[in-house]
């Protein structure tokens, strides 16, 4: 693996009477060469904690980081050969553009012709050509954003560290600059590990999303793997809609898992885990996993629905708890209306399944 | 740090329990290493400490323990019971009550012509905008008594507007005089204070309030008001402060009437009672630390404005016209005061017997050219010297405050402040109580802590450590004691001797920090001497010229050459441990032992050498009190800078591959560099204007212009004292002048020196 964390913990001193912060505990990562790794979480799950000792900003108060397999906890930031695209972009607002962006190289004492070339041919990447002696007030925040990209992209580190570079833009420009990042950081081929509090982004950009809470990773996988099997409620409930239907198993045989779910009986031939006997589950799903027509299996009326073109959200009463369900083609279905008795199944090859 | 917001809920639940103690302790313990790895860091940290200790905390004890102790060295509190009993009683609460007086109806009637500056400037669109606004500062660059010198020119009883114009007998003397002058002199704090507030009301919020149906004065009554109390109240607070502390303006016009301040300069100068006037101070001192920690820790943290940060668009104009008219009539009448003030002051300076002959003379200015060019020559070096130091000691504090984790923060920050915030009075008779005798339990302790720096920064090993210590000190103090009359000039060339020696060592074994190092000592410790051989011709020179300017100006030259050479011995040992120490650890070899035992020796010697501390009548006693009182002015302006720099900025440089060093070097100086500036300007300004805190520290040999005005009016006279204080202003301008000249070429447009900023 190239970027390995071990049992990585930081601990923040006690500050006024309150106790220790443990800010992340025991996080195991493994990144490979090329790999795009999102932290994903809510603000204070520890995400930017764990990006800032990779970057060598904060030392782990124990565990380990490991770049191409040397150990590299204490190593000053300067020492890494990594860089890091800041929140606030942190553009050094006496220097121009061009200066800005050759800092780096500069501090390396690379030749003046070099420097040009490369500043040059980032500049073409990320479409600033022709801004060099711009100052950095003179540009747009996509255009800041840019430059700051730039700047650690012309380093051409091992790794590159981005700590939610978007979140200062609009929503439009944010989109477009996320295909962006994707786009570059696919043709250069550069080891990723991006910070976000943001599900789509993550979604869209990563490889892998790393799902983090309270300073513990509760789950690394693919945005699909993410999505579709969530290993805690917190995963479920933080990326994407779910609702929690409780269950109790009636059958536990691998494959043929049978639960009662609000007096009725739902085969579960998908999952794989074995179950004993009235045992208690938790069934997770997904709105759009969720079919509503006249004649369901469960019965339930409808509270909430809203039209939204493209689908239609409804808020369901079924066995006196509501649930979200999303009509995905509503072209083809009647919309129901508030307060109408309706039918609702659950697709049981999708619904997934946590011991509750 | 995005992902701990400060209300995080801990983990561990609150209390004081043995663990979370225990916990912070270890804490404390890595803050400190970390601190400690960064040998730079470390030692300016412990610098700054330091100077702390032995210039503020250290004289600020003695001035006000002295009250509480007698000649016989007994707890006594006969000063205090005077204000309690029939004989002193009535007097001493008097004055007491008039200080009062003065101090609330100085600091309310200049908070409210502040306010009215301020409204004018942000809400009225005043004509003349950057005209107003400089003469509202002119208060801040002048000598404390500047005004209530023109108010008795024009005022007075032989004043030209009162007098010779209306043909009144109008008496200034007294509280109405004092209470004008107070205003006109410190209202500019004020003004400054509220304008920023003013400049920070987001417009959205009155707006909000008008379309709720809200008038303009309901608006004002509930809506601005409120938001700038905290203000407003800083603004009392601080006036009433500045007026409790003044000294030049009481002793110029108060007339008959005394105030704390005056009484507490009449026990030193008249009675050289030192206990009655630190046991006054004290009483003084209780009102002022109030304020200062009222300010500081509830004020500061009430204010709903200035913590938002930036000023959020144009400020809406004043609507109704006779507010607005109000305002600017008001401002336009102070700021054509200020300027006649001043202008009477300058024309004094040139005119024969005020109220009597006004043909015009040089002989005011030809006197001060001659017979004062020692004052002003002395004034003008020391200020100077104090500058940088003091500059560049606040920025450092700064950068530690603002950028740096580490326990004791608050001492530090509170310390910087401290010496500034004090009535200088007391800060005087703190210096004279803690310097005028050697000092050796002092001298002791900064030894110690010096001591174990340098052991513990010198070298790893325990067994070094302690074998350093023990010789080192031994060695040092078996000198001192075994040669106690030995001069400090011999013993001056035998270190010069000695250092050499280390300097040839370093050389042979290729240590080119060694080598230059102890070479530079070794030239420093022989011009101890050797500086007599240049500064003694000068000074004969001056000597057997002419009297006149040039043959002074020669002769203090003479002096001022000396004052970098000649440092007092413990400042000297300080300075030798601080430097020997980084290159005793750079020294990895079995020589680190010897080297280190010599290089604690030797200054081991310096600490005990004659009267250690006794700093009275040296040039270095003005110096350290010019750098206390201005510290706090260039600490923040050094935080105000620190704070706006986003510090993922020196994150950036240091990703980017660049060591503290570099980044320093090339980002976080160029940002702060205008700070640093108007650091400088703060300073020298604080330096050639102060009074009170140096008019007890004045010798001989060592004179300070306001000072001198004060303690020699009767010879100087009302037009010599104008000619001195044009003086002072023409060079304090001069410098402000010179200053931004130089922040334009290397700013480069990028920002201007802003000198409202150390008010």
């Amino acid at each position: 693996m190239y970027l390995t964390l071990e049992k990585l913990t930081k601990t923040f001193p006690p500050r006024g009477g309150a106790g220790e912060v443990h800010a992340v505990k025991d996080a195991d990562l493994q990144i490979s060469q090329g790999e795009l790794v999102t932290l994903l979480g809510p603000s204070g799950c520890g995400k930017t904690t764990t990006l800032r000792m990779i970057a060598g900003f904060e030392f782990p108060t124990s565990g380990r980081i490991l770049l191409d397999g040397k150990e590299i906890n204490t190593l000053p930031p300067n020492k890494r050969d990594m860089s890091m695209v800041f929140q606030s972009y942190a553009i050094f607002p006496h220097l121009n553009i061009f200066e800005n962006i050759a800092y780096g190289l500069h501090v390396q004492r690379i030749s003046k012709s070099e420097v040009e070339r490369r500043v040059g041919a980032v500049l073409e990447l990320v479409e600033l050509t022709g801004y060099e002696k711009r100052a950095p007030n003179q540009l747009s925040g996509g255009q800041q954003q840019r430059v700051a990209l730039a700047r650690a992209l012309v380093m051409e580190p091992k790794v590159l560290l981005m700590d939610e570079p978007l979140s200062n833009l609009d929503a439009k420009l944010r989109e477009s600059m996320r295909t962006e990042i994707r786009r570059i950081q696919r043709s250069l081929g550069i080891t990723s590990v991006y910070v976000t509090h943001d599900q789509i982004e993550a979604m869209t950009l990563s490889d892998r999303v790393v799902v983090m809470n309270k300073g513990l990773i509760e789950q690394v996988g693919s945005p699909v793997e993410v999505y579709r099997y969530p290993q805690t409620r917190f995963v479920a409930d933080f990326i994407g809609r779910a609702n929690f239907i409780d269950a109790t198993v009636t059958r536990g045989l691998p494959g043929q898992l049978a639960v009662q779910v609000y007096g009725q009986t739902l085969h579960l031939s998908n999952v794989k885990e074995v179950y004993s006997e009235g045992a208690r589950l938790i069934l997770i799903a997904r709105p759009e996993m969720i079919l509503v027509n006249s004649q369901g299996e469960l019965p339930g009326i409808v509270r909430r629905a809203s039209y939204l073109g493209n689908m239609v959200d409804y808020d369901i009463e079924v066995g006196g708890q509501l649930i979200s369900v999303v009509d995905t083609d509503p072209r083809h279905t009647a919309i129901h209306a508030e307060g109408a008795a309706v039918g609702v199944s659950l697709l049981a090859d999708c619904v997934h399944v946590l011991p509750g | 740090m995005t992902d701990i917001p400060s209300g995080h809920k801990p983990e561990i639940p609150p209390g004081r329990s043995p663990v979370s103690r225990f916990a912070g302790l270890v804490h404390r313990y890595r803050e400190f290493a970390l601190i400690s790895r960064d040998p730079v860091l470390f030692m300016s940290l412990l610098f700054c400490g330091l100077f702390l200790l032995v210039f503020v905390f250290f004289p600020l004890a003695r001035a006000i323990s002295s009250g509480f102790i007698n000649k016989e060295g007994l707890f006594d509190l006969k000063y205090f019971a005077r204000y309690f009993d029939s004989y002193y009683g009535p007097v001493m609460r008097q004055i007491f009550w008039n200080t009062i007086r003065m101090g609330v109806l100085s600091s309310v009637i200049g908070t409210l012509l502040g306010f009215v500056f301020a409204f004018a400037m942000v809400r009225c669109q005043i004509p003349g905008k950057r005209w107003v606004h400089l003469i509202a500062m002119v208060p801040t660059v002048s000598p404390p008594f500047a005004i209530a010198l023109s108010t008795i020119l024009l005022f007075g009883r032989n004043g030209l507007i009162t007098k010779q114009l209306l043909g009144l007998n109008y008496n200034v003397y007294g509280m109405q005089g004092l209470v004008f002058v107070q205003v006109i002199t410190f209202f500019t704090v004020s003004y400054l204070i509220l304008r920023a507030m003013l400049e920070r009301l987001n417009p959205a919020m009155e707006e909000a309030a008008e379309s709720l149906g809200a008038g303009r004065f309901h608006v004002f009554r509930t809506i601005i008001l409120p938001l700038l109390i905290p203000g407003l109240a800083g603004s009392v607070l601080l006036l009433f402060v500045e007026s409790l502390a003044d000294l030049g303006n009481p002793m110029f016009i108060a007339g008959n009437m005394t105030v704390l301040s005056t009484q507490i300069f009449l026990a030193v100068i008249g009675e050289y009672d030192y206990q009655k006037a630190s046991a006054l101070a004290f009483v003084l001192l209780v009102p002022t630390l109030f304020v200062f920690l009222v300010q500081r820790y509830y004020v500061n943290r009430r204010s709903y404005i200035s913590v938002t940060g930036k000023p959020s668009g144009s400020a809406p104009v004043e609507k109704s016209r006779l507010i607005r008219w109000t305002c600017i009539a008001i401002t336009y009448l102070g700021c054509i005061f200020i300027i006649l003030l001043y202008a009477t002051v300058v024309y004094s300076s040139f005119t024969s017997a005020w109220g009597v002959n006004y043909a015009p003379t040089l002989r005011w200015w030809n006197d001060a050219l001659t017979r004062g060019v020692e004052a002003i020559l002395d004034t003008t070096f020391l200020s100077a010297l104090g500058t940088p130091v003091a500059a560049l000691i606040g920025m450092v504090i700064a950068f530690l405050i603002v950028r740096k984790k580490f326990s004791g923060k608050e001492i530090l920050d509170f310390g910087s402040n401290l010496g500034g915030a004090v009535p200088g009075t007391i800060l005087g008779i703190g210096f004279i109580l803690a310097f005028k005798k050697g000092r050796v339990v002092m001298a002791s302790i900064l030894y110690a802590i010096l001591a174990l720096f340098f052991i513990f920064f010198a070298t790893p090993s325990r067994r070094e450590q302690v074998i350093m210590l023990i010789l080192g000190t031994g060695i040092g103090l078996a000198v001192h004691f075994l040669a106690p009359q030995l001069g400090l000039k011999p013993l001056m060339y035998t270190y010069s001797g000695i250092y050499l020696g280390l300097a040839v060592i370093s050389l042979v074994r290729r240590r080119k920090l060694g080598f230059y190092t102890f070479l530079g000592i070794a030239a420093y410790s022989a011009l101890f001497n050797l500086v007599d051989i240049i500064a003694v011709p000068i000074a004969v020179a001056g000597r057997n010229m002419e009297r006149g300017f040039w043959s002074s100006a020669l002769y203090q030259m003479a002096d001022y050459i000396k004052v970098p050479f000649q440092l007092s011995p413990v400042l000297l040992g300080m300075a030798l441990l601080f430097i020997t120490a980084l290159v005793v650890r750079s020294e990895n070899s079995r020589l680190r032992l010897p080297l280190g035992v010599i290089a604690l020796a030797l200054p081991c010697v310096l600490f005990y050498h004659g009267m250690p501390l006794a700093l009275t009548s040296t040039p270095y006693i003005i110096l350290a009190a010019y750098i206390v009182r201005s510290l706090p002015a260039s600490v923040r302006a050094g935080v105000a800078a620190l704070q706006q720099i986003d510090p993922s900025i020196e994150e950036a440089s240091q990703i980017l591959g660049a060591d503290a060093q570099y980044t320093f070097r090339k980002v976080t100086l160029p940002l702060i560099l205008p700070a640093l500036l108007a650091g400088l300007i703060f300073s020298f300004t604080r330096h050639m204007t102060s009074l009170s805190a140096i008019i007890f520290l004045v010798t001989a040999r060592w004179r300070i212009v306001t000072a001198s005005i004060m303690s020699d009016f009767e010879q100087v006279g009302l037009m010599g004292a104008s000619a001195y204080s044009t003086i002072i202003i023409v060079l304090v301008l001069i410098a402000i002048g010179v200053i931004n000249l130089i922040t334009r070429r290397v700013l480069r447009g990028r920002g201007d020196v802003d000198i409202s900023m150390g008010a």
